[in-house]
């Protein structure tokens, strides 16, 4: 009988909760689909840009021939029902030669493909990329004398020597170009200032000219070298090897190759400027930008974020004009974003920025200094912009903590002042930097009042150099999300800038996401702390 | 609030005493004024526009020619974003406050806070220049994958009651949030693959150009669905977060009582938790609401800003946000087309802010009536 019931519990269905049910959990399924789709997409894509994939040798059906890296295959619009015909994408660089670097090609056309190992891709300051084959290196002792035919000689190391003269050179190169820089940078400057104190200084106008004429050197015997190339159709041309700025032969690297070359495009990305109107090379100004400006909100927000916390919950008569005042600070932090980009440009901007340029630079006007945007002002309107998130999490930190541990320190004689610092706020430290994480993620994340307040589709310049005053608080900057914005909406080539936007999305995300999950462990460990805390 | 005792007992120093006093009245000063810091933004708008309205310096006529088409495409985008988010985003919390496993909940709710911090520029850019497009060339695909999932997944319902028991338990309801995905990940590729079968025989393979001779419609590549989709994803953890707490909120007492007397954890649902949590859910739709309708990267990258009034949802839109955004920068301060500009912004800004006001009140009536629901039982 016993186990007849316990059988019957256990078959016993309980009835069935129709389809609202299912249709709710699909919900939370499909956003979770969404969300990891779009993580993936960016990842993939992102980390993409930097693998050195394959190029390979088409010949068509009409004879023509051209080297390629494969994009992306899409269905021909068929105008004969679905025929099933597929057209490929190919990136075939050259734009100097050709005027144009994608070709799309209907996969039928193709009668061979292959991956021969000698094809040689080039990354040039001009023109973009190059795809083809390396001819010889001419250098400028040996004027003419080819230091091993690369050509279609072919066979199993078809134009290896060729090519390792190639990487010699290059990093020969390489290396006169880190010290023209470095001279460039480090040295210049710090002479010129130094004229301009002083024009009639003898001893340092030399100084500069030797430096000016080392430079000089130093570009010159950069461009004693070339290379000789020809596509794989047959033209030729001659680069100086300081245009090349990376080499690489796809075809013949080995996967360990492969993964090394990744990470230094990786690595490249990370601490490069842009180049080619910010479709090529890499994001360091918009990473300083955006990282010196959370930074610079960070600082305004933090202490006058606790500041008003600590005043509305501790100090405040908690009556209903607190409470209201508590609602409207609350409510701020949905007001949207550009809301706060047009205060920021009519109030900072056009009017306290304007006024500083009327008292202090007056002598620059009318290009304006102050009163136009800036990174002043761009981390002022995010610390305004952000003020309610630091306000609303420290005072739920302060909430959390149980009044008998202020009763306890007034009660041994402690004024409020040192009830505050030692015994509330150091218990109240990870719901500020809870809200701290938020600001900072909130921030850096948000682009709408930046286009209004001080961003920058290209700014050369950092906004921090040797110059004095060191950090200079009304240069306008580059900033990631920005970056995003501009360089996929505004360029002339979206297809060329795709992968920098996709990659720049990715280090977005990644900074944004990191942010989060800190904030995420933080509030659970408060939770945990003061939970254990109100039970004594 | 606790008062320190005001008369100083004998061992306090005057140093402290009048450090106290110092940092008292600082900290009074500093909080005053970082709250006025940040009320100012209302009164600066104000100010800007105000004047300007009752001198006449901007007409009736100027105002309702250069706003409306804002403001419309302001409440389109915003609506079509609360299709998509609202159902989403409710089915959601319902789920994970009723039936889902206190395990997966508890990894699931951050991982929707995480969505709900990407940044908007990233989702305008994968709908704008990635989604747009991809949608444009798979127009019946798109359709059918909007049709086949809520389909899909009664599917998975009906299939599920007629598994056996083991395998029931082995894929229960409170983990569905899960195991749904890949079935759905499924589902959406084959449909995919089926689409262009689909066209060729009921659109005669070219949907689009059916639209146009059948229907009328015009298609444009970045239309309000789309700027709905990315707008609805960018929405919907925050109305799920908000409605998820009004929901698990409700005393248990009041659920136990319907699910002892017999009914299922949906009729309990349905006829007394959401009844009692339905103040706090309005006002997650509310402040979801607000939010879409400020929301700014998003419709600037999606929606092609043709500042068109159409109620078609395939065309696009231009919205308050998204122009001021592109036109104030270049605005002469004080011209007539900056204080307009402006004046999008006071809008705005009353519009989020009364909204999220009347959210807050009608949130806070609500948790003193979960307590006093609590108590009695």
């Amino acid at each position: 009988m016993s186990l007849a019931a316990v059988t019957g519990f256990r078959t016993w269905q309980p009835r069935g909760e129709g389809p609202w049910a299912w249709l709710a959990a699909g919900s939370v399924a499909l956003s979770l689909l969404l969300l990891a789709g779009l993580l993936t997409l960016i990842a993939v894509r992102g980390l993409g840009h930097f693998w050195p994939a394959s190029v390979s040798l088409v010949e068509l059906d009409d004879g023509q021939v051209f080297a390629g890296r494969a994009v992306r295959e899409l269905p021909l619009p068929a105008a004969d029902g679905a025929g099933g015909a597929r057209e490929r994408l190919y990136f075939t660089g050259n734009r100097d030669l050709d005027g144009h670097v994608w070709q799309w090609v209907a996969v039928a056309r193709i009668t061979a493909s292959e991956l021969p190992r000698e094809l040689v891709v080039l990354e040039r300051s001009r023109h973009g990329d190059f795809i083809g084959r390396l001819v010889e290196v001419v250098t400028a002792g040996q004027q003419g004398t080819s230091v091993g035919e690369g050509g279609r000689g072919g066979g199993d190391g078809g134009g290896t020597a060729t090519w390792t003269t190639l990487q010699e050179r290059l990093s020969a190169v390489d290396a006169l170009r880190a010290e023209r820089d470095e001279l460039q940078q480090r040295v210049i400057p710090p002479l010129v200032r130094r004229l301009e104190n002083d024009p009639g200084d003898r001893a340092t106008q030399r100084r500069l000219a030797e430096t000016n004429e080392r430079i000089r050197g130093l570009q010159e015997s950069m461009q004693t070298d070339a290379a000789v190339l020809e596509s794989v159709d047959g033209r030729r041309i001659v680069l100086t090897l300081d245009e090349v700025l990376r080499s690489w032969r796809p075809n013949a690297m080995s996967l360990p190759e492969k993964l090394g070359a990744w990470g230094r495009g990786v690595g490249r990305f990370l601490s490069e400027g842009p180049r080619a109107a910010n479709t090529a090379g890499g994001v360091w100004p918009a990473i300083f930008g955006t990282v010196l400006m959370v930074m610079l909100m960070s600082l305004l927000v933090a202490p006058f974020g606790v500041l008003a916390a600590v005043y509305l919950n501790e100090v405040a008569h908690q009556g209903r004009l607190t409470n209201w005042v508590r609602i409207a600070v609350r409510n701020l932090a949905g007001v949207p974003s550009i809301v706060y980009g047009v205060f920021g440009l009519g109030v900072f901007v056009y009017g306290i920025g304007g006024s500083i340029d009327e008292w202090f630079f007056s002598d620059e006007l009318p290009s304006p200094t102050f009163g136009t945007g800036g990174l002043l002002w761009a981390s002022l309107t995010l610390a305004l912009l952000t003020l309610p998130v630091v306000i609303v999490a420290t005072e739920e930190g302060l909430v959390r903590i149980p009044d008998h541990q202020r009763e306890g320190a007034l009660a041994l004689g402690a004024t409020r002042l040192e009830m505050l610092t030692r015994v509330v706020l150091p218990m109240a430290v990870p719901a500020m930097l809870t809200g701290m994480i938020l600001a900072v993620a909130r921030a850096a994340g948000e682009v709408a009042p930046l286009m209004l307040v001080g961003v920058a589709k290209l700014a050369p310049q950092v906004p921090m150099d040797g110059e004095f005053p060191f950090l200079h608080l009304e240069r306008k900057f580059m900033h990631l999300g920005y970056h995003v914005y501009d360089t996929a909406f505004h360029g002339d080539d979206i297809q060329a800038a795709m992968p920098v936007v996709y990659a720049t999305a990715l280090l977005l995300v990644l900074v944004v996401v990191v942010l989060n999950l800190t904030a995420i462990f933080l509030r659970h460990y408060v939770r945990a702390r003061h939970g254990a805390l109100s039970r004594h | 609030m606790i008062k320190p005792l005001s008369a100083a007992p004998s061992t306090r120093s005057p140093r402290r005493h009048l450090l106290d006093r110092l940092a008292t009245g600082l900290i009074v000063a500093g909080g005053i004024g970082v709250i006025l810091a940040v009320l100012a933004i209302g009164a600066f708008l104000a100010i800007e526009v105000v004047p300007a309205l009752f001198s006449g310096a901007l007409s009736q006529a100027q105002i309702t020619l250069s706003l409306s088409p804002l403001a419309w495409g302001t409440l389109k985008a915003a609506f079509w974003a609360l299709v998509f988010a609202v159902p989403m985003a409710l089915g959601a919390a319902i789920h994970s406050s009723v039936y889902m496993s206190p395990r997966l909940r508890s990894r699931v709710k951050p991982t929707l806070e995480l969505m709900e911090a990407l940044p908007g520029v990233v989702i305008g850019f994968v709908a704008g220049l990635v989604l747009a497009p991809w949608v444009e060339r798979h127009l019946t695909g798109a359709f059918a994958l909007l049709l086949v999932m809520p389909l899909g997944i009664l599917m998975a319902g009906g299939v599920w009651r007629l598994m056996s028991p083991a395998l029931r338990q082995r894929l229960p309801l409170a983990w569905a949030g899960l195991w749904l995905v890949p079935w759905l990940g499924m589902l959406g590729l084959a449909s995919l693959e089926l689409a262009p079968w689909l066209e060729a025989w009921l659109f005669a393979g070219d949907l689009r150009g059916w639209l146009d001779t059948e229907l009328g419609i015009d298609y444009a590549s970045r239309n309000a669905l789309i700027v709905g989709l990315a707008m609805g994803f960018a929405v919907m953890p925050s109305v799920y977060a908000l409605a998820e707490d009004a929901l698990s909120g409700v005393p248990s007492s009041l659920g136990e009582g319907a699910q002892a007397m017999g009914a299922t954890r949906w009729q309990t649902l349905w006829k007394v938790v959401l009844p009692a949590a339905a103040p706090g859910v309005f006002a997650a739709v509310m402040i979801g609401a607000g939010r879409a309708v400020g929301e700014t990267m998003i419709v600037l990258m999606v929606s092609g800003n043709a500042a068109v009034m159409s109620l078609s949802p395939l065309e696009g839109m231009r919205s308050m946000a998204a122009g001021i955004a592109i036109e104030l920068p270049e605005a002469v301060p004080g011209s007539d087309s900056y204080q307009l500009l402006i004046l999008a912004a006071l809008l705005l800004f009353l519009f989020t802010f009364l909204v999220n006001t009347l959210a807050e009140v009608v949130r806070s009536r609500l948790r003193r009536r979960y307590r006093r629901l609590g108590d009695v039982s």
